[in-house]
């Protein structure tokens, strides 16, 4: 038979395998529950945590218990246009119930006296790690007190005579590097995890089903008694499984886009930029892990007897690929080259760079796009091979 | 014309064994020597108990698998070598003839159709014609998955011959069904054997010597993975010492197939 025929026979394939598994609604409604609903709630939810932060730093609120013992520590906050509320009385006991969401200054009654000798008052801020909201603004209390010994030190000194240029005998000047989008990307990292999740799983009830779940039907074996090339059969299936792994994972991304609508936070809506092209890079670097996975799943499946047999083979291959993207959270150390070599892992990396707003390169891209031709290519003639075998077991 | 010549077929199995302990090596000779002459126009029964290597001949003729010795040609054709262009010239009924739920009969049946080389147009004319003549009109446009086992054996039946082949091959299609779909089955079969029906080569199998005695001219009784007689119903009978004793043909069979006299249960 020749390549025209070959290529009908793929066709013939690919189209019955779509339609039988557009066909399963109830399979496809909950695989889209987790693959489009889960991303986008995720980004919504933590875009709420961050809109009530910087909600936090907008009002300049500062809790303080015993300000009336202070006067000069309320003249200095007041300055940097801090508004000075006194704290509960009960606050050790709201932060530890995480009622009270900010941390609170404490001043001893003897303040204004020590101060004025030099005797070094205390100041506490009181806050519970476990209550994180109030602990992330600890920062924040410490730099305007820290603000506070500056100024008095500074007019210490003077008084003195001094030149207060001593205090800071090196001048610190912050600059941070990140773009807009980089910055952006420390939220929206957990998208491309999401969309590597939507390829496999629309691609692993499509390999199981085109492969175990064919041999357990019993309808294997009168497929395999047409008069048709078994690599014909193999490239059909395995077509219309990285077709709907890649359409799950499409469906993903583009839930992704109203999504940011609903930010609640203007900062991050004007950061997080995620457009027509992301959504193209995205797929595009999809093409491999779906092509290579989904062949991946076909041949751990083409040897199980059973679907759910089929379902425990694919239990590894799906954690490990899902859980990749972690590498590169846990590691300190940046990326390593290595990253692109590995499926999941590389398309996380990579995803996380069109986030960032940097072009790739095709020495970048080019690794990932080897490792899931290479697999798909052993794992199809591998699928091909143990057709005829797995059904006359 | 389908011939099979004095093939046979071991296997090497795994079973047994416990969690820790692996299962020894066992070597299962299922076929050893089934030899099966079928011409076209004809019904030829292969009988034989459960176990006595009935499917896995049949799947050989299918080419799942090479037979260890002998040759299988379908119309002249090598099954071993060609094993494409035989298939074409064969509709089988396997052992396994599931379909799939999600597909109504009438894509079942063309897509098997379009695997065949036919045309969509083509098949699908062939599935309404073939909803004709095995009487499952009302099920066609139906999907597979609420399918009684009657309606999934005349779907998968309609499937094998949708290329209409003039080679039949049936592996135990009656099983499971009842009074009434088996007796369809058996019009629909003696139909397809006619001259109206294309004179086809029908190969038959089946452990049930009611299904024999009814439908076939020739019968090949196979036990322990041999042939061990063939001919007509009455030279079987003949050949076990009852001759014209027609209702007999049990004892006939278990006296022909096991070598020991057949007394009645």
């Amino acid at each position: 038979m020749n390549s025209t025929a070959l290529m009908r026979n793929v066709g013939i394939v690919l189209a019955k395998e779509v339609i039988d598994a557009l066909r399963d609604r109830r399979t496809l409604l909950r695989l889209l529950v987790p693959a489009v609903l889960m991303g986008p709630l995720l980004l919504l939810a933590l875009s709420s945590l961050i809109s009530s932060l910087e909600d936090r730093a907008e009002k300049r609120e500062v809790l303080v218990a015993g300000i009336e013992h202070a006067p000069t520590l309320r003249n200095y906050l007041e300055r940097q246009t801090f508004t000075v509320k006194p704290a509960p009385a009960d606050y050790e006991a709201r932060l530890r119930a995480t009622t009270l969401l900010e941390p609170v200054m404490v001043i001893g009654e003897d303040f204004e006296a020590e101060l004025l000798h030099g005797e070094q008052p205390t100041v506490a801020i009181v806050s519970d790690s476990a209550n994180q909201r109030a602990a992330g603004g600890v920062g924040s209390l410490q730099r305007l007190l820290s603000g506070f010994n500056r100024e008095r030190a500074a007019l210490n000194l003077a008084l003195r005579g001094v030149s207060t240029e001593l205090l800071n005998p090196v001048d610190v000047e912050e600059r941070d590097l990140a773009s807009v989008q980089a910055r952006a990307a420390r939220i929206t990292g957990i998208i491309p995890m999401f969309i590597i999740m939507a390829v496999l799983y629309g691609a692993l009830t499509a390999a199981l089903d085109s492969t175990a779940g064919e041999r357990e039907r019993g309808s294997l074996e009168p497929l395999l008694m047409n008069p048709v090339q078994q690599i014909a059969l193999v490239l059909g299936k395995w077509g219309a499984v990285a077709a709907l792994g890649l359409a799950v994972g499409l469906l993903s991304c583009l839930s992704f886009i109203p999504a940011q609508w609903l930010l609640k936070s203007d900062s991050l809506q004007a950061m997080f930029q995620f457009g027509a092209h992301e959504v193209l890079a995205f797929m595009l670097l999809q093409l491999p892990l779906a092509a290579g996975l989904g062949a991946v799943l076909m041949a751990l499946a083409i040897r199980s007897k059973t679907f759910k047999e089929a379902q425990a083979g694919s239990a590894l291959v799906i954690t490990v690929v899902a859980l990749a993207p972690m590498v590169s959270l846990l590691n300190p150390s940046g990326d390593a080259p290595w990253y692109l070599w590995v499926p999941g892992l590389a398309q996380n990396t990579l995803m996380m760079w069109v986030l960032k707003g940097e072009t790739l390169t095709a020495a970048q891209v080019l690794p990932s796009v080897l490792v899931g031709a290479g697999l798909t290519v052993v794992c199809l003639a591998y699928v091909a091979r143990s057709m005829r075998a797995a059904v006359s077991r | 014309m389908i011939e099979i010549n004095n093939v046979s077929k071991s296997f090497t199995s795994r079973t047994g064994g416990s969690l820790l302990k692996r299962a020894p090596k066992q070597i299962v000779h299922a076929v050893q020597g089934v030899t099966l002459k079928a011409p076209s126009g004809r019904i030829t029964g292969l009988l034989g108990a459960n176990g006595a290597g009935k499917t896995t001949t049949l799947r050989m003729l299918g080419g799942l698998f090479q037979p260890d010795t002998g040759s299988i040609t379908v119309d002249g054709i090598p099954v071993a070598t060609h094993a494409r262009e035989a298939l074409a010239q064969m509709g089988i009924l396997g052992d396994a003839h599931g379909l799939y739920p999600r597909l109504s009969a009438r894509e079942n049946i063309i897509y098997f159709g379009r695997l065949q080389g036919m045309e969509a147009d083509a098949a699908n004319a062939r599935a309404e014609h073939l909803a004709r003549l095995l009487d499952m009109g009302s099920i066609l446009d139906r999907r597979a998955e609420g399918f009684s086992q009657g309606e999934r054996m005349k779907t998968a039946l309609a499937r094998a011959l949708v290329h209409d082949p003039a080679n039949i091959v049936l592996d135990e299609p009656t099983n499971g069904l009842d009074v009434l779909a088996t007796r369809s089955l058996r019009a629909a079969l003696r139909h397809l054997r006619s001259a109206e029906g294309g004179s086809k080569c029908i190969v038959f199998s089946t452990h049930i010597m009611q299904e024999v005695e009814l439908l076939c001219e020739h019968v090949v009784i196979v036990a322990k993975g041999r042939s061990v007689a063939e001919g007509t119903v009455e030279e079987l009978l003949a050949m076990a010492g009852m001759a014209g004793q027609t209702g007999r043909f049990e004892d006939a069979f278990v006296k022909l197939a096991f070598n020991t006299e057949g007394v009645a249960a």
